[in-house]
Parts: C-alpha cells; sequence; structure tokens
C-alpha cells in the first residue's frame, strides 16, 4: 500500500521474467494466511479479549478498529485511484503520495490488534456462513498484504500486479468489515 | 540504498501483532477490561491485583466489590439457617442445611417451589428464576451477547448461585417476587421479579427454557426468558463449555411447538420450572 506507482525508474527484462519475480512473493504471503488460519484453528480459542477503558465490550474495540481500518482502506482506493489519472479532471497532488502511503500503514497497523485479538481469542471458526467467510478473508487479508508489500519494492512488474494487488486487499478488507463490524452493529446496535 | 519501507511496514505490524499476542497471554484468564466491565470471576479478579496490565481502579473496584458482596451474603445466610457456623460456601455439601431452610422458609413467607421471571429495570435484559426443593436456576440475558446460567442453592429465602466469568447474584425470594440483582459479563441487573402464576392455555407457560443442540459439530445452548403477556428474550451459546462462549441472538421460540428454527436445525426447548421440579 505504500506505491509510487509509474515512478522514474524503468522496467527493465521483459513482461516473463516480471511475472517471475511474483513467485516468492505470492508462497510467503500464502504462507501467513495458512499460519494464521492454521494457528486459529489448533489453538484452543482463550476468549481473553483486551478491552478498552470507554467501550462496552471488546466486540466494540474491534468493531470500530475495524471500521477506522476500513475508512483509511477507502482512501487507499481513492488516492491511487488519483495516482493513477483514473479520476477525471483530478490531477494527482505532490502529497497524494504520502497520503497513500500513510493511509495504508495506519490501516494496517490498526488492523493488527483486531487480527490478534480474533485468532488467540476466538480462533478459526466456521459455525456459521458469515463466521466461516469472515474467518477465510481474515487470514487471506494478511496474506494478501504481505504479497503487496513484498512485491511493491520490485521493479519490472507488468503494469497491472500493483493495481490487482491492491484491489484484492481492499476487496478482502471489506467483506472481512461486513461480516464482522457491519454485522456487530447492526445486531447489538451503533454505539461505544 | 533506502530502507525497504513496505518491508519495514510488514515487520511493524508483525512485531505490533507479537506485542498485543503477548499483551493477551499475561492478561488474567477472562475478558480483560480496563473499565471496570468484565473480569468479574474470583480468578480474574485475584490475578488482577498483581497484573501489570489491569489498571489500579479496575482491580481496585474488583477487589472492593468482591469481598463486600461475600460479607454481605455470609452472615445473612447464617443468621437465617440459624446455623452461626454455617460457611457459605460449598453449596448443597451440608445435609442439615436444607430441613433448617424449610423450617424458617414457612414462617418467612418462602415458597419452596417458585419460578420468576421479568425484564431487569430498566429493560433491556430479562431474568428468569425458578427454585425448587432448595435447588435454583437463574438465566439472564439480553437477546445478544450476554447471557449467564446461574446454578446453586435456595435457602430460607436467599440465593446462593453462581455461574461461569464470575456471573453471581444477589436475591430474596418470598412467595408474590425475587428481588435483587444479577452481575452477568459484569453488568450489574437489578430487578423485581414477580412469581409465575400458572395460567391454564395451549401456549407454554411464561417462565425459563433451555435447549440444546449442535450446529456444524459445535455445540450450541440456547436460553429463553418467556415473559407474562408472551414476550420473550433469548440468547444462543456457541461452545457453552469453553471459558467465554461467543453468544448471540437466539432464535424465535415457537411457544405454540415449544421448539426453534435455527441454522437448519430444530431446538426443542424444555421449560426449567421450580414449580413442577422438570429440568432440575
Amino acid at each position: 500500500m505504500t506505491a509510487q506507482p509509474e515512478a522514474s525508474s524503468p522496467a527493465p527484462g521483459d513482461v516473463s521474467l516480471g511475472i517471475g519475480k511474483l513467485i516468492v512473493p505470492s508462497l510467503i504471503g500464502g504462507l501467513v494466511a495458512l499460519t494464521l488460519g492454521v494457528y486459529g484453528r489448533l489453538h484452543h480459542p482463550t476468549g481473553v479479549v483486551v478491552n478498552i477503558a470507554g467501550f462496552t465490550s471488546a466486540g466494540y474495540v474491534k468493531s470500530w478498529l475495524a471500521t477506522v481500518a476500513t475508512v483509511f482502506g477507502i482512501v487507499q482506493v481513492i488516492s491511487a485511484l488519483v495516482m493513477y489519472g483514473k479520476i477525471p479532471r483530478v490531477t494527482a497532488p505532490s502529497w497524494i503520495g504520502t497520503l497513500h502511503r500513510w493511509s495504508g500503514r495506519i490501516a494496517f497497523l490498526v488492523a493488527v490488534p483486531v487480527a490478534v485479538n480474533c485468532l488467540y481469542g476466538l480462533g478459526f471458526q466456521t459455525y456459521s456462513t458469515r463466521v466461516l467467510i469472515h474467518s477465510l478473508l481474515g487470514c487471506a487479508f494478511f496474506g494478501a498484504f504481505t504479497i503487496k508489500m513484498l512485491i511493491l519494492p520490485k521493479r519490472g512488474l507488468p503494469g497491472w500486479t500493483l493495481p490487482l494487488a491492491g484491489a484484492v486487499v481492499f476487496t478482502v478488507l471489506i467483506g472481512i468489515w461486513f461480516t464482522s463490524a457491519f454485522w456487530f452493529f447492526s445486531t447489538f446496535g451503533l454505539h461505544r | 540504498m533506502k530502507p525497504n519501507m513496505p518491508l519495514v511496514t510488514l515487520l511493524s505490524g508483525a512485531g505490533l501483532g507479537v506485542g498485543v499476542l503477548v499483551v493477551s497471554m499475561l492478561s488474567p484468564s477472562s475478558t480483560s477490561s480496563a473499565s471496570g466491565y468484565g473480569a468479574t470471576s474470583p480468578a480474574s479478579a485475584t490475578t488482577a491485583a498483581t497484573s501489570p496490565l489491569t489498571p489500579a481502579t479496575a482491580s481496585a473496584s474488583e477487589s472492593a466489590t468482591l469481598p463486600a458482596t461475600a460479607a454481605a451474603t455470609a452472615p445473612a445466610t447464617a443468621s437465617a439457617t440459624a446455623v452461626a457456623s454455617a460457611p457459605a460456601t460449598a453449596p448443597g455439601t451440608a445435609p442439615g442445611a436444607v430441613p433448617t431452610a424449610t423450617a424458617s422458609a414457612q414462617k418467612a413467607d418462602v415458597p419452596a417451589k417458585a419460578d420468576y421471571v421479568a425484564q431487569v429495570n430498566g429493560g433491556g435484559a430479562a431474568v428468569a428464576i425458578s427454585v425448587h426443593a432448595g435447588k435454583a436456576v437463574a438465566y439472564v440475558c439480553n437477546g445478544h451477547a450476554v447471557a449467564a446460567w446461574l446454578r446453586g442453592t435456595a435457602t430460607a429465602g436467599k440465593l446462593d448461585l453462581t455461574g461461569k466469568n464470575g456471573a453471581r447474584l444477589d436475591v430474596s425470594y418470598r412467595s408474590e417476587k425475587a428481588t435483587g440483582f444479577i452481575m452477568a459479563d459484569g453488568i450489574k441487573y437489578t430487578f423485581s421479579a414477580p412469581l409465575v402464576h400458572r395460567v391454564s392455555s395451549v401456549h407454554r407457560p411464561p417462565g425459563l427454557y433451555e435447549a440444546t443442540g449442535m450446529v456444524d459439530g459445535v455445540s450450541i445452548k440456547a436460553g429463553w426468558v418467556v415473559l407474562p403477556g408472551g414476550g420473550q428474550v433469548g440468547s444462543v451459546e456457541y461452545d457453552p463449555s469453553s471459558a467465554v462462549a461467543p453468544t448471540a441472538q437466539a432464535p424465535v421460540l415457537d411457544l405454540t411447538t415449544g421448539t426453534a428454527q435455527y441454522d437448519g436445525i430444530t431446538l426443542v426447548a424444555s421449560l426449567i420450572s421450580g414449580f413442577t421440579g422438570s429440568g432440575f
């Protein structure tokens, strides 16, 4: 999420060589997702959830953190569209790269404690469709994000790789939010 | 060469994750809370004093309320049963306690068999208490994430019940009503619940209903408080034997059939009634 797409560096090598550079990051990302899922499945859920003062329950803490991450995720997509010149009549301001990098970092760092609480306290669960989808997407998110981060510094990749990776990360994040925070707020009410 | 910032981002995320994990592992073994909510089990309350992660305010209030409640309950029980040395612990293990209780119970207008249901004060949750021959079951739920089952003894108009995660109560019951409070999931519910009067009807009577089942290999336990007038509040717990069971809204209990549909299975509810003794 810290891309400066179409930056100065030229693309050396041909396209097939570029795609080859995706193999190792993809394997590592897959391993990250798999590790999280296996840990969540094997580790016995403790139910331990650290609450924060001012919130009714840890569920609200997680839902609000997930919502913050999702809002920054939306900033990610908008800033990326601006950077790529996809929004008509909007020229990318000089600070758009910084905005994109930092909104991504914040979204990621805010999502991490939520994921730890989920995996440690609740584990990888399958007892309903919502929960199964959430468990799968939650693990997939960190795998996809890892891939995105690992391919960012690489040069000579096909032009579609970063937008695709970003789109996957964002789509998964939205899926996570709808199967958790949205469900939580609509079930238990929208407050702290 | 400039630093690989995406890698730095990844590694700081990993580091943060490990940090949060360590904090979670060090925190007390039940739902921890900095606001004073949760962490009400005796086990976590004792560790709270030593845990560096629990703020002093929380541990202070925990350690203050627990002994206070214990101190308040113990003398009351002792004097009511006229057994000066009777400890307030080990429910059901003192064989002499039940006859004594029954004797004083009749004097003090305390029924041996009774069911009470009500919404808690302020609404937002419902409570049901069933008393049968010295034993009692209480259930409180809010139709969402809060649900607590408490079991124990009923002695001379006072209940000594406990539940998971520090669920506890302080309730007096008489032939007309049961009054007091229940602590569940760190929330204190006060109430005054009238006695349920049975009315002949095709419908299931007001009271406490329980159903268990399996959904996708996970055991679930649902509870409903059916109020006089037909209203109901129910919650369902997943994996109810686990330390903190994920809890959600229960499906509607059909009061004609006594069943509920949930995630493709049919739950058959049974009445826990002190009046008839069913479910004890």
